[in-house]
């Protein structure tokens, strides 16, 4: 373990201390085991070892990106204390699952998290990078001090439109937003603020060329990847003197399109970059990465909020000694079309606390599991849920049966339909008492 | 990863060869099937990945991973780790 004091990452001089305050995950009401997936498509069954999934959550017609957003973000501001809230300054919401060509998800949220109408808000598409665009942009905003004590919130989130045409990458797909609300109080990540490496180049992995499909390359999209990944981290250490891949990250949070893909991904940066450490290459992973693959093999890849949701994993999943310590955490954030970084930051005891208060694993435990012939006959709806229509009414007749079972009382914000192209919600009381 | 070593294109294939043996046990390699794709041969992404980088760190040759996302089958793949082996 390294002591942040001791380390060879130093922030930018006279670098303010921003980062991540807050931060939630909604992964969703509903899941579906991996190995049901694969039984009722008929996949086989060889192939999950390497795809290292357990569950994936699985959207309802009542839910759609303004609702996960809603959803994930609604539990960091609620624990805001008085007169807090007004301090949130900035809202961005990051997805590619977006409802319309001009109007944003954040409009939306904007009215149901009650934020003040001071509150710039934009909506932001990088495929999976966009909430590290967005976090990275807001934490140089709020280093500048241009209105001190401002806050910022940025919300990843997106829907999944998969069905058995995206074959293995079916099981691997999740569904939900993670909510950042950054400031110069961090709790959860202090950022190392000038300690970054990016990586873009225009190429066509994987898109989202309509409202009612995904097109992907998987080996395209894969190698790219994983070429982002050494070319973000070689960004990286030319900005950082003596950033060294094996010694100076206790842990490291990726993006993750399935878990597979992260262990690819380590070993092929151990070979390039500790190629004197490879024969460790497996207890090497199992030390730093490996925690933060607990929650995202439990959701799927949640799209532009993965990254955070691994980062909550090693933060919740890490041995706590060992957190509490104080560790840096090297992120790593991929997008295709495509867009990368690498950076880091540092966790402590505090992270663990601040987390905790959120209760990720309980929700993601609380999960009604759905049988295979349940989750395959919302999917038709769900393909639905992008489409501009000019009035619709939800599918509560699917969705209800569902949220009955749900065991533990919380409110849920709920999409109930479309009228003259304006998207309506309420909040639904969850198993109350 | 050491510097670029020129190799003949029979070793580039023998290599190729062994390490498809280590990574897909079972799959027949001699002959080398040189017209098909590793997907045909039941290698996942995955597995298609730590062939590429297994070759590449066998032989010595810096790649990106990108330059085999086209490759139509092996013969390609051993084809572009010779012509880069001979750089």
């Amino acid at each position: 373990m390294i002591e942040p004091s001791d380390t060879a990452v130093q922030p930018a001089a006279a670098a303010p201390r921003v980062g991540i305050e807050a931060l939630n995950a909604y992964c969703g009401v509903a899941s579906i085991p991996v190995p049901a997936l694969f039984a009722g498509r008929g996949l086989d069954p060889a192939r999950i070892d390497n795809l290292m999934m357990r569950e994936r959550s699985v959207g309802l017609p009542c839910e759609d990106p303004v609702s996960n957003a809603v959803n994930a973000a609604r539990p960091l501001l609620d624990a805001l204390p008085a007169g807090e809230l007004a301090r949130v300054e900035l809202l961005v919401t990051s997805t590619e699952s977006g409802i319309d060509y001009s109007k944003s998800v954040a409009s939306y949220v904007h009215e149901y998290l009650g934020l003040s109408r001071n509150c710039r808000l934009v909506e932001v598409k990088q495929a999976c990078y966009a909430a590290t665009a967005a976090t990275q942009l807001a934490a140089g905003y709020l280093a500048s001090a241009a209105s001190p004590g401002a806050k910022a919130l940025v919300i990843a989130t997106d829907v999944s439109l998969v069905d058995e045409r995206a074959e293995y990458a079916e099981p691997a797909m999740g569904h939900g937003a993670v909510a950042l609300l950054l400031s110069a109080q961090p709790r959860v990540l202090t950022l190392d603020l000038g300690a970054f490496g990016a990586y873009s180049y225009e190429t066509l992995d994987s898109a989202r060329p309509a409202p009612t499909f995904d097109i992907a390359d998987a080996d395209r999209s894969l190698f790219t990847y994983l070429d982002c990944f050494s070319n973000s981290f070689r960004d990286y250490a030319t900005r950082v003197e003596g950033a060294d891949f094996a010694t100076t990250f206790d842990y490291l949070a990726m993006h993750t399109p399935f878990g597979g893909m992260v262990r690819a991904a380590h070993r092929k940066l151990t070979r390039e970059f500790a190629r004197d450490r490879f024969h460790a290459v497996d207890e090497d992973f199992q030390r730093r990465v490996a925690p933060a693959l607990v929650y995202p093999t439990a959701v799927g890849n949640l799209c532009s909020g993965s990254v955070y949701l691994a980062l909550a994993s090693v933060i919740e999943s890490a041995d706590p000694a060992a957190v509490a310590a104080g560790a840096r955490v090297g992120l790593y954030s991929y997008g295709s079309g495509c867009s990368s970084e690498f950076f880091s930051g540092l966790i402590d005891g505090e992270s663990a606390r601040a987390l905790g208060e959120l209760r990720i694993a309980e929700h993601l435990s609380a999960r009604v599991e759905l049988g295979f012939d349940e989750y395959a006959g919302l999917l038709d709806e769900n393909k639905r849920c992008l489409v501009p229509e000019r009035d619709r009414d939800a599918a509560a007749g699917l969705c209800r049966p569902i949220l009955d079972r749900y065991p533990i009382e919380r409110d849920l914000l709920v999409y109930t339909g479309t009228k003259a192209y304006h998207r309506q919600y309420e909040w639904l009381p969850l198993n109350p008492r | 990863m050491s510097s670029p070593t020129a190799h003949s294109r029979a070793a580039i294939a023998r290599t190729v060869g062994e390490v498809l043996a280590e990574i897909l046990p079972g799959v027949p390699v001699s002959p080398l099937p040189e017209h098909k794709h590793l997907r045909d041969l039941g290698a996942d992404s995955v597995d298609r990945v730590e062939v590429i980088l297994l070759a590449l760190d066998r032989l010595g040759i810096a790649a990106p991973l990108s330059a085999f996302t086209d490759q139509p089958d092996l013969r390609a793949m051993i084809d572009f780790l010779h012509e880069r082996s001979t750089r």
